[in-house]
């Protein structure tokens, strides 16, 4: 990758990445998918697996100001997300992903941190580290905490390009 | 999910879902009504396409085929692994089956997905037998979907396939309605200027080809799932449903650029095998070829699938609609694409043409050895091939400002584009999603020139026609890297049977396994196979008439893992029928 594509690549990550985060911070975008939790505060643990191309369980129940921990391995070939939110906050997101794999930052079945990890000034860097989200190479693990403080219509989806299309995408349903 | 795709398999393919894992097939003559034409042809249990025979992973079939033809008749699973002798290739596999007679196959499913079988006896399919299979796969789908739908699709001609042949021996471009004219010639030289119009004509007449020669087998009706345009297919849906679509291109000569406009396609399966999914607008099926894609519709409306042939001559269509009768509007034909100097450059490598102006050694570079390098993505993979090609002195200029797939030559005039302007697929985008084979060095490389004579209308692999041609012996075990060289300027879809073809884009244990290989004029093309099927076996180039008139060989595969099949068997006859 030259200069100039890697400076672009930047500038619009870091962009989206705010836009994003403050998007499921603040529930500004209308109905909000709920905001990060404290462990302690979780009534309930559950197990997230990864495949290629779906999730076990595709459905999980919550009651509106619920605090969950997630537990997501990737049990897959490939690498997944594994993020929680509206449906067009999926789809603002897939646009990102879509650029993160055409710039090489996520090839098949590894990602490559370095990259992400880069300072590119202004303290923004590719870093794929919303609270909602982790993204995942085959093998890995990781937790999330979530609270879902109302009712709304929440999805956890990969968002990893044509995944969520393929049907790698589950329903939050409350009860 | 599981009852609504009931639903629809009931709702819309009852007539044709035959469910018992014993079959019963009947060769018949039929009736072929397109809309445009009404035409005798041969079906399958009365009709044409026939049944979708829908088989479980796992299971064992056994399928009677009865023959009510009074001429020989077969029937060939294609892109299913089998013993070979269910394989279906007369000459090859087995006899053939007789006037009045049943032959029974029978053979495990040991595969999932989308694919389709045809007679290979003479001009059969083209006439009209064939019809799909859907294979249910042992575990779950690795994706979600509502409800699905076979989409096959075929270039149905008023004439029979025995005529068409012969009206091409006599003259290949019997069916060319698109060559250009003497109005067309004024036209272009008053752009380009009159000597170079006229030396760009003596140059292509030299060839014996034309700009136009895209499509051979030109005035067909294209239709989907047995429907011409005008009886417009349709499939039903629910808003906010995902639908399966699973496209077949049963076709005898016809490439289509397949669109639903206003909606997108997640391409999840090529050739019946998962590939990590890819979204895109557009793409191109070859003949023989499959792709599954994944559309998801969210309002209540009718969307047209759009299925433009190659060289625009025609086209299918059909609609997808929440209520029986509701359609959408149906593009316009797009302009016809004309082949360019890139296009005929394998061509001139290897002629014995003498053009003075142009130089052989600058178009002989054109072979995708680049695309083995670990990035096919986005801007890096636009630089790295064909590098090599001189437009600098062929004065044409054609393509200068066309878009790059390392699938076709430089300045192609080949080269798709999507109607919106968004993503077409390229083979480039394929990658296996769950690689069958382990990853290794190929044990040798073996070239295979697809050559032909446009003026005589005769088509053959390395300047052999299959007649005079010995077999390709390979070795049980081994693991064969081939090379396509696309010598003609015509596209050939290969397809190699008993055995995947694992086609090369440059990635590794991630490269797409399938069982047509299309290849472009003036490219060159590798795909690697694993020769894990004993016994002998059908090569050849699926567009009807090319395979027909030479382009196919015998695949006589040694050894086997008892060391017992096929050992040190004698070639025999050359008998096989396409």
């Amino acid at each position: 990758m030259n200069a100039s594509t890697f400076l672009v690549l930047a500038a619009s990550m870091s962009m989206s990445a705010t836009a994003f985060a403050a998007g499921a911070h603040s529930g500004g975008h209308g109905a909000g998918s709920g905001e990060p939790g404290q462990g302690s505060d979780a009534t309930r643990t559950i197990n997230v697996d990864m495949y290629d191309n779906y999730y076990e369980p595709e459905s999980i129940a919550v009651k509106a100001g619920e605090t969950l921990r997630f537990v997501v391995e990737n049990k897959g070939n490939l690498v997944h997300e594994f993020n929680i939110g509206t449906p067009s906050m999926h789809e603002a997101h897939q646009k990102e992903m879509q650029m993160m794999v055409e710039h090489g930052v996520i090839k098949g079945d590894h990602i490559d941190r370095e990259m992400m990890e880069m300072d590119m000034g202004d303290g923004h860097s590719m870093k794929h580290d919303d609270p909602n989200s982790v993204l995942l190479e085959p093998g890995e693990s990781k937790e999330i905490v979530w609270t879902f403080t109302e009712k709304a219509d929440i999805e956890f989806a990969c968002n990893v390009p044509g995944h969520y299309q393929a049907g790698m995408y589950g329903d939050i349903e409350f009860e | 999910m599981k009852t609504r795709m009931l639903a629809a398999i009931f709702g819309g393919l009852l007539p044709m879902a035959v469910t018992a894992a014993e079959y019963d097939i009947s060769v018949d003559r039929v009736q072929i009504d397109t809309g445009d034409f009404v035409k005798e042809g041969i079906g399958y249990n009365g009709a044409s396409p026939g049944p979708v025979l829908r088989f479980k992973e796992g299971e064992e079939v056994t399928i009677n085929v009865t023959n009510n033809l009074d001429e020989m008749t077969s029937i060939h699973w294609h892109g299913l692994i089998l013993p070979f002798e269910q394989d279906g290739v007369p000459g090859i596999s087995f006899p053939g089956i007789k006037p009045g007679e049943t032959f029974t196959y029978q053979f495990p499913i040991v595969q999932a997905g989308t694919y389709w079988f045809h007679s290979h006896s003479g001009f059969q399919e083209p006439n009209g037998a064939y019809g799909a299979i859907v294979i249910e796969p042992e575990g779950r789908e690795p994706f979600r979907y509502d409800r699905e739908y076979v989409v096959q699709l075929t270039d149905k001609h008023p004439h029979s396939g025995d005529r068409i042949m012969r009206n091409l021996k006599m003259s290949a471009d019997y069916y060319n309605r698109q060559q250009q004219t003497v109005g067309d010639f004024f036209a272009e030289s008053g752009e380009k200027g009159f000597l170079a119009t006229l030396q760009d004509r003596m140059m292509w007449g030299d060839m014996r080809m034309m700009k136009a020669d895209i499509e051979d087998v030109q005035g067909f009706t294209g239709l989907i799932n047995g429907k011409g345009p005008e009886q417009n297919w349709t499939g039903l849906f629910k808003p906010g449903e995902r639908i399966r679509l699973r496209f077949i291109n049963s076709s005898a000569m016809t490439y289509f650029d397949i669109r639903i406009p206003g909606l997108e396609m997640t391409v999840v399966q090529a050739d019946g095998n998962n590939v990590q999914p890819v979204n895109v607008d557009e793409f191109r099926i070859g003949v023989a070829e499959t792709y599954d894609v994944i559309v998801r519709i969210k309002d209540e409306k009718a969307y047209t699938i759009f299925a433009e042939s190659m060289g625009r001559s025609g086209y299918a269509r059909g609609t997808l609609a929440p209520k029986e009768g509701m359609t959408a509007e149906v593009p316009e034909l797009r302009e016809a694409p004309l082949l360019t100097m890139a296009d005929m450059a394998g061509h001139m490598d290897h002629g014995d043409m003498d053009h003075g102006d142009m130089s052989d050694d600058d178009m002989a570079g054109m072979d995708h050895d680049g695309m083995n390098s670990d990035d096919m993505n986005g801007d890096e993979m636009a630089g790295m091939d064909h590098s090599a090609m001189g437009h600098g002195s062929m004065g044409g200029g054609d393509g200068a400002s066309m878009p790059e797939d390392p699938f076709y030559a430089r300045g192609s005039g080949l080269v798709p584009t999507a109607s919106n302007g968004g993503k077409f697929l390229s083979y480039a985008d394929l990658r296996a999603q769950n690689p069958l084979y382990e990853d290794r060095e190929p044990t040798r490389e073996i070239e295979l020139r697809l050559t032909g004579n446009m003026e005589r209308y005769e088509w053959s692999i390395n300047g052999v026609k299959y007649e005079d041609a010995d077999p390709i012996v390979l070795q049980y075990g081994e693991r064969v890297r081939f090379k396509f060289v696309n010598e003609t300027m015509m596209t050939h879809p290969m397809h190699l049977h008993g055995m995947w073809s694992i086609l090369d884009v440059g990635e590794g244990k991630w490269n797409p396994l399938k069982h047509v290989i299309s290849v472009a004029p003036a490219t060159t093309v590798y795909m690697e196979t694993e020769v894990d099927a004993p016994g002998e076996w059908a090569f050849h180039c699926h567009l009807s008439y090319h395979a027909a008139s030479g382009m196919f060989r015998k695949i006589v595969v040694e050894g086997g893992p008892d060391s017992t099949v096929a050992e040190g068997k004698p070639s025999g006859t050359q008998g096989g029928e396409s």
